[in-house]
């Protein structure tokens, strides 16, 4: 007669990527010439920019580095002066490539290891939006066999296949408060698979203008059987069953790209990129529990993504034989439109500016550091599902460091 | 070339540590046209912080008063101080808790009767037992007492009848003689909230319409425009509170007709109908088959359903036949219920006319609960609805509000005095507030 019907408390949780979620540090060369790659040819980094680039590399190569990312967001809730910011995590997105191919033929083996989506934002369990997300840690590691041949002097292809290592740590509060008035925690923890493809053309005009043509695949990724850890008072948690677990298929967008590289004399050389990102495959998110209750429904959550565009262009600068000066930037727009903006990466239209240094340690041996910094416009948004009200900010740091080897 | 490499680290250690937080800027709070510097509340059990059947520290430390106050000291406010129980006694009058659910799912709540605030009973002649409270002397801006109508602000002995005004007052019964309207006016003050009126529709309600009556809709009229007229008598600005629709809250939709009749049935599937004493009209009372339109009250013991009661026809299951109908305390019935509406209606006229006629600013907490009821609300990622337990909005009297209920309140009245008086109070987290504690 009194029943209590709990409510149906959990919207879906993860509201995935956006621009925010791809992550653009492939090379560190490439990232100090504002991330531009696909029309130029500087390493084994091609492998991932431009497969069809890397027959024409004239050496081989075996490079790793790392780009440590400080992530600083900052929520102002409508009509407050409170600033709610993320804490000081550092995400480690790295790449590793090598590229293997006889002296002076036409073809030549790769194999890039990147991590071209991921994102790590923790907004604490006090903050106003803590009902829609606490903290989130996102990882998308690609492992990546290429083939390139080269068709003529001028003209090379080359493609790869794609295998894609997911994983997702996401927590959120759950409005129940135990008799301590300690509100409830959601905890999503899993990682999945997916598959895909990246491919290339690169070829060298007659007018020494260089010009590559890529499409990097949508990768769809599965994440079954991720466990969903539900810590709810004692009273109610039958209507939480424990253990349990969740499916997910979350789409990592294709990227179509076309790049150019200029060289106006021995030193220069200048670069430019355009991106097409097709967010908007992503239409919907589900999240599917093995085991239901009145409470724990499935959740299918509209997402409505658009078309996300990037300009990018860069400079490298030979300073002397041992040392390469670069710089870079470029404009990247939102793949969210207004009303989905969440705090997982609460996405805006944004600008980035990059420096690098190259210095050829010895006559194999280059090191190259990077520095991004990437500023997110100032958005104010009503998210339509959680109504969670305000104004996000986001800054990005990024240094970096590599070192290759060639031979 | 080494010096050039030093130059690159100094700089990206520089941007390293000048990766100084990023910081929106947002206008500096103002208080427009209103002064903030003394903020009072006049009201009943809502603007006191009653939950859970009962007046105790926790609630009254969430009162909305509270809330709005803390947020007006951007603006200028003042501090605002309530009448607390103290810690030692910080159950106050007690309460209900939630101790668990049984195996059906129907909660089981406990009265919560320790640390009380309760320091005695009087017998008042011709009216009845009154529980009396641990006197508070301290500074008040929250004069909200749990039960006052509108109809009792100028009533002098109302200090002797109510518990939780004369604990406000220094006086023992039956000596106390001030008018609730005088000992909120003993103070100046710059800005009031005003939410009176609910107990003069809700007593009659929540009673089923046998145990109070109604305030007539002229005496209403005419005391509303007292209380104002004297609230506003230097010029003060404020904010006052329409009268919910009483059958929005879960006290009259949580036992419903349906559920019960299905419990009976599932017994005795012969079972046609339950059977109230409905009203016919003016005071004559029938009984009738009951239907989905009358409303049972929460604390109606569904036990009694069935039970055998003595008639001249000999003994017959109760509620199941015209001879042996619910009693009429525990129904609401469709002709009670659509008068109590009318009255509250009229009354939330009054309250509009007189308030817009005054300049004040206006919270329509009748329109915004029957919204929530009908269409529930998300906020800041929680879902609320006017669910009995699971709605988060309503405690578990059914009647009044969660700390969460009361913040969503809070921040529906600082909407309201930004709107009028071009203010800017800061917006209330909600998410910092809790429903229903589950144990």
């Amino acid at each position: 007669m009194r029943k209590v019907l709990l409510l149906m408390l959990f919207i879906a949780p993860l509201t995935a990527f956006s621009q925010g979620f791809q992550v653009n540090l492939e090379g560190q060369k490439q990232i100090g010439m504002g991330h531009t790659g696909v029309g130029t040819l500087q390493d084994g980094a091609s492998v991932f920019f431009n497969p069809g680039a890397v027959a024409m590399l004239p050496e081989n190569y075996i490079q790793g580095g790392i780009s440590p990312l400080f992530f600083k967001s900052d929520f102002n809730p409508a009509g407050t002066s409170v600033q709610n910011r993320t804490s000081n995590k550092i995400a480690t997105p790295f790449e590793f490539y090598g590229v293997w191919g006889p002296k002076s033929s036409f073809w030549k083996l790769g194999l890039g290891v990147y991590t071209p989506f991921g994102g790590l934002t923790d907004w604490g369990n006090t903050w106003q939006g803590k009902y829609v997300l606490e903290s989130l840690n996102l990882k998308a590691i690609y492992f990546q066999p290429t083939l390139s041949i080269k068709l003529a002097d001028f003209l090379s292809i080359g493609g790869g296949f794609v295998y894609n290592h997911g994983s997702v740590d996401l927590t959120r509060a759950i409005p129940l408060a135990n008799s301590s008035g300690e509100p409830g925690q959601a905890e999503l923890k899993g990682s999945g698979k997916g598959y895909g493809w990246n491919a290339g053309i690169y070829i060298k005009t007659e007018s020494g203008v260089t010009v590559g043509i890529t499409h990097r695949s949508q990768v769809n990724t599965t994440i079954s059987n991720g466990n969903a850890i539900f810590k709810v008072p004692t009273s109610i948690q039958s209507s939480f069953p424990q253990p349990n677990t969740f499916t997910s298929t979350i789409p990592l967008p294709a990227t179509n790209s076309i790049g150019f590289g200029f060289y106006p004399c021995s030193k220069w050389i200048l670069a430019l990129d355009v991106n097409i990102v097709n967010w908007d495959a992503y239409k919907t998110l589900s999240f599917d529990y093995k085991t239901n209750t009145s409470a724990l429904q499935d959740t299918h959550s509209a997402r409505n993504y658009q078309q996300a565009y990037s300009f990018r262009g860069g400079a490298q600068y030979k300073a002397t034989n041992n040392v390469a000066l670069r710089f870079g930037g470029g404009y990247a727009s939102t793949a969210v439109a207004d009303g989905y903006v969440t705090p997982e990466a609460p996405d805006a239209n944004r600008v980035y500016g990059t420096l690098g240094l190259g210095y050829t340690l010895a006559k194999h041996l280059d090191i190259d550091i990077s520095f991004e910094y990437e500023h997110l416009m100032q958005r104010t948004q009503t998210n339509i599902e959680s109504q969670l009200s305000g104004t996000f900010k986001t800054d990005v740091y990024i240094p970096g460091i590599s070192l290759a080897y060639h031979w | 070339m080494k010096t050039l490499k030093q130059h690159i680290y100094i700089i990206a250690g520089l941007l390293l540590l000048g990766a100084c937080k990023p910081e929106i800027h947002t206008p500096k709070p103002v208080a427009g046209s209103a002064d903030f510097s003394r903020y009072i509340s006049v009201g009943n059990s809502l603007t006191a912080g009653y939950a859970d059947g009962g007046l105790y520290l926790a609630g009254q430390q969430v009162s909305y008063p509270s809330i709005i106050g803390k947020q007006m000291q951007a603006v200028g406010g003042g501090a605002f101080t309530q009448p607390l129980f103290s810690t030692a006694q910080s159950n106050g009058s007690g309460y209900l808790s939630l101790t668990g659910f049984n195996a059906d799912g129907t909660p089981i709540t406990t009265p919560v009767t320790t640390n009380l605030g309760i320091r005695g009973q009087v017998t008042v002649p011709g009216f009845g037992n009154v529980i009396l409270y641990t006197k508070y002397s301290g500074d008040i801006n929250n004069y909200g007492v749990p039960g006052i109508k509108l109809l009792h602000i100028t009533y002098a002995p109302y200090g002797n009848l109510n518990g939780y005004f004369e604990r406000l007052l220094p006086g023992n019964p039956p000596t106390n003689s001030t008018t609730y309207l005088d000992f909120v006016m003993a103070k100046p003050f710059t800005f009031f909230s005003n939410w009176l009126g609910n107990n003069d529709a809700l007593s009659y309600a929540t009673s089923g319409g046998a145990g109070d009556v109604l305030t007539d809709k002229n005496t209403f009229a005419y005391l509303y425009n007292v209380l104002i007229t004297t609230l506003t008598a230097k010029g003060q600005k404020g904010v006052v509170a329409t009268i919910p629709d009483v059958t929005s809250i879960p006290y009259f939709n949580t036992i419903t007709v349906s559920a019960i009749l299905a419990g009976v049935q599932k017994a005795n599937p012969a079972a046609q109908a339950l059977y109230i004493k409905a009203l016919v009209s003016g005071s004559t009372y029938a009984p009738r088959a009951a239907t989905t339109n009358d409303l049972i009250v929460l604390t109606f013991p569904t036990s009694k359903i069935g039970q055998p009661v003595a008639t001249p026809f000999g003994n017959l299951p109760y509620g199941l036949t015209p001879y042996t109908p619910i009693d009429n305390q525990y129904v609401l019935d469709e002709k009670e219920a659509a008068l109590t509406e009318d009255y509250v209606t009229s009354y939330n006229n009054t309250i509009k006319t007189i308030a817009i006629a005054k300049g004040l600013a206006i919270f329509d907490a009748y329109t915004f609960l029957r919204n929530i009821k009908q269409n529930g609300l998300v906020v800041d990622g929680v879902s609320v609805n006017s669910n009995y337990i699971s709605g988060g909005l309503f405690s578990l009297d059914g009647v009044h509000l969660t700390p969460r209920g009361y913040a969503i309140v809070a921040d529906e009245f600082i909407k309201a005095i930004n709107d009028k008086y071009n203010s800017s109070i800061p917006r209330v987290n909600i998410s910092d507030y809790n429903g229903v504690k589950f144990p």
